[in-house]
């Protein structure tokens, strides 16, 4: 306990702290809709696609934002376009392009011989959350969170039936696009801290868990947030701790989390 | 009498089949029709195109923005995490209207009694019977007080107490000037039903009227 307060006297502490907690309950909100929706991997896919924008914005040696946002951003159009055109093979489309991009970033690395920056892109590091990164992180879950607030009734019918929501008149693809926009964002800023590898699975980690104790949609999305803060907490100061990348540590919290609440779930019935 | 729906000619096709060819027809103000016809014959694809689910190939179609529709089958997940009455309270939703008023819970409310779901309102769907779950999706078409009410086989599943009460439902909306369609392919569903105009497609084109 005494470490974890001395912990926060670390500017760098603080910030990873604050940043990841605000990502991390980002993250899950939308992972909600995701997980419902059945579009799971596309956060897989935009994080590979993030590790080579990354990877290619050292080899040129650019702001990371100025490729890292627009490339995943296009990639998330392309995916649910993908996914909603061709449902099922959307899957294969996105294992294959977020393979080739994670091959390319790869190579990009090598060849630039940058390659010793790839570990952090991969693993993300808590060192690596700037002053810029903390602001761009409560910007961006202000714009998260509000937009939550005030679309929740379409998004909660959109998701629930977008049949229904399109007989109501309702433009579903300009909501869709919201969805994919703001998960781009999440990505691109959450990747820094728990690797490219492993931001997919704090999108879509807490939403599992919430769904087997939630009972109701509003519960599920508060559910999900809570779970994912509680998992990023513990992640956080295991990683200290034990000296461990947090990504790694936080997904095994949510994974452990998760268990939990099967057991839970399986007991109570 | 105001016209709440006119197609022309429609014809609605997956790939390059025609599922629906060449159907014309209107429904005013306070006026039921019902379309039945053989499994197959293109009702629910007739149904869909009139919802603004499916493109119209050719033909037009001219309805009023306020409509309401019970598919044949929901799409959605059975084990969906939602309540029934976070359900209903959707069909109050319009386009450029995010937020949902006082008015629109006691008009859900009201859906729910009508179709005796109120006890039902805080129950998860997926613990809900099939006639349960399909009046869950009446009351979420009748509660945001539509001036056309499209059913795809909105009898499907219904007991017979419900079945009464739903035509007593759809009288008093007509009463109040909505149009109502009803997809059925079993003419017993609407036998002793006087005020109906029956419409049967066969092949995706208008075999009769009875
Ligand atoms: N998604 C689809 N893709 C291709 N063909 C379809 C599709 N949906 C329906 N059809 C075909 O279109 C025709 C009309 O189908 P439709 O569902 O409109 O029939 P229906 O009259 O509603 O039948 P039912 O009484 O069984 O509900 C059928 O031949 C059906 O096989
Ligand atoms: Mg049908």
């Amino acid at each position: 306990m005494s470490e974890v307060i001395e912990l926060l006297s670390y500017p760098f502490a603080y910030r990873a702290l604050i940043a990841g907690s605000l990502i991390s309950v980002c993250a899950s909100v939308l992972g909600v809709i995701l997980v419902l929706k059945h579009y799971s991997l596309i956060g897989h896919g935009l994080s590979e696609i993030g590790f080579a924008s990354l990877s290619l914005s050292s080899a040129l040696s650019v702001q990371p934002m100025y490729i890292a946002a627009p490339s995943v951003i296009t990639a998330s159009f392309v995916i649910m376009y993908v996914s909603r055109k061709y449902r099922t093979s959307g899957d294969t489309a996105i294992a294959i392009a977020s393979s080739a991009a994670l091959a390319l970033g790869i190579v990009i690395s090598s060849v630039s011989g940058t390659a010793s920056n790839m570990s952090s892109y991969l693993f993300g590091s808590v060192l690596a959350v700037s002053e810029a990164d903390l602001v761009v992180a409560v910007i961006l879950s202000v714009i998260v969170i509000a937009s939550f607030i005030l679309l929740y009734n379409r998004l909660f019918l959109i998701t629930y039936s977008e049949d229904y929501a399109r007989s109501l008149g309702i433009n579903t693809a300009m909501y869709q696009l919201i969805v994919s926009i703001l998960t781009a964002l999440v990505v691109v800023a959450g990747m820094r801290i728990t690797g490219t590898l492993l931001i997919s699975g704090v999108i879509i980690l807490p939403a599992v868990s919430a769904k087997i104790v939630a009972r109701g949609f509003r519960s599920l999305v508060i559910i999900s947030g809570i779970v994912s803060f509680v998992a990023f907490i513990l992640g956080l100061i295991m990683s200290f701790v034990i000296n461990i990348p947090a990504g790694a540590v936080v997904i095994l919290s949510n994974v452990a989390i998760l268990i939990l609440m099967k057991i839970f779930a399986g007991a109570k019935s | 009498m105001t016209e709440r729906l006119r197609i022309k000619d429609a014809v609605i096709k997956y790939g390059d089949n025609p599922a629906v060819n060449g159907v014309s027809l209107t429904a005013g103000a306070g006026e039921m029709i019902f379309i039945t016809g053989a499994n197959g014959s293109g009702k629910s694809t007739l149904t869909k195109g009139i919802a603004g689910l499916l493109p119209l190939s050719s033909g037009t179609l001219v309805r009023t923005p306020r409509m309401s529709y019970v598919p044949q089958y929901e799409e959605a997940d059975r084990d969906f995490p939602a309540r029934a009455g976070e359900i209903v309270l959707t069909g109050t939703q319009r386009p450029g209207k995010l937020f949902h008023t006082r008015n629109d819970r006691n008009q859900a409310e009201s859906a729910m009694n009508a179709l005796g779901i109120y006890d039902l309102a805080d129950r998860e769907i997926r613990t809900l019977s099939g006639g349960q779950l399909r009046r869950v999706f009446l009351a979420r078409a009748i509660c945001g007080k539509p001036e056309l009410l499209l059913l795809d086989e909105p009898c499907a599943g219904l007991d017979a107490h419900s079945h009464e009460v739903l035509f007593s439902i759809l009288r008093g909306m007509m009463s109040e000037g909505c149009a109502v369609v009803m997809v059925t392919h079993d003419i017993s569903d609407i036998d002793g039903i006087p005020e109906g105009r029956v419409i049967r497609i066969s092949g995706g084109r208008i075999a009769g009227y009875e």
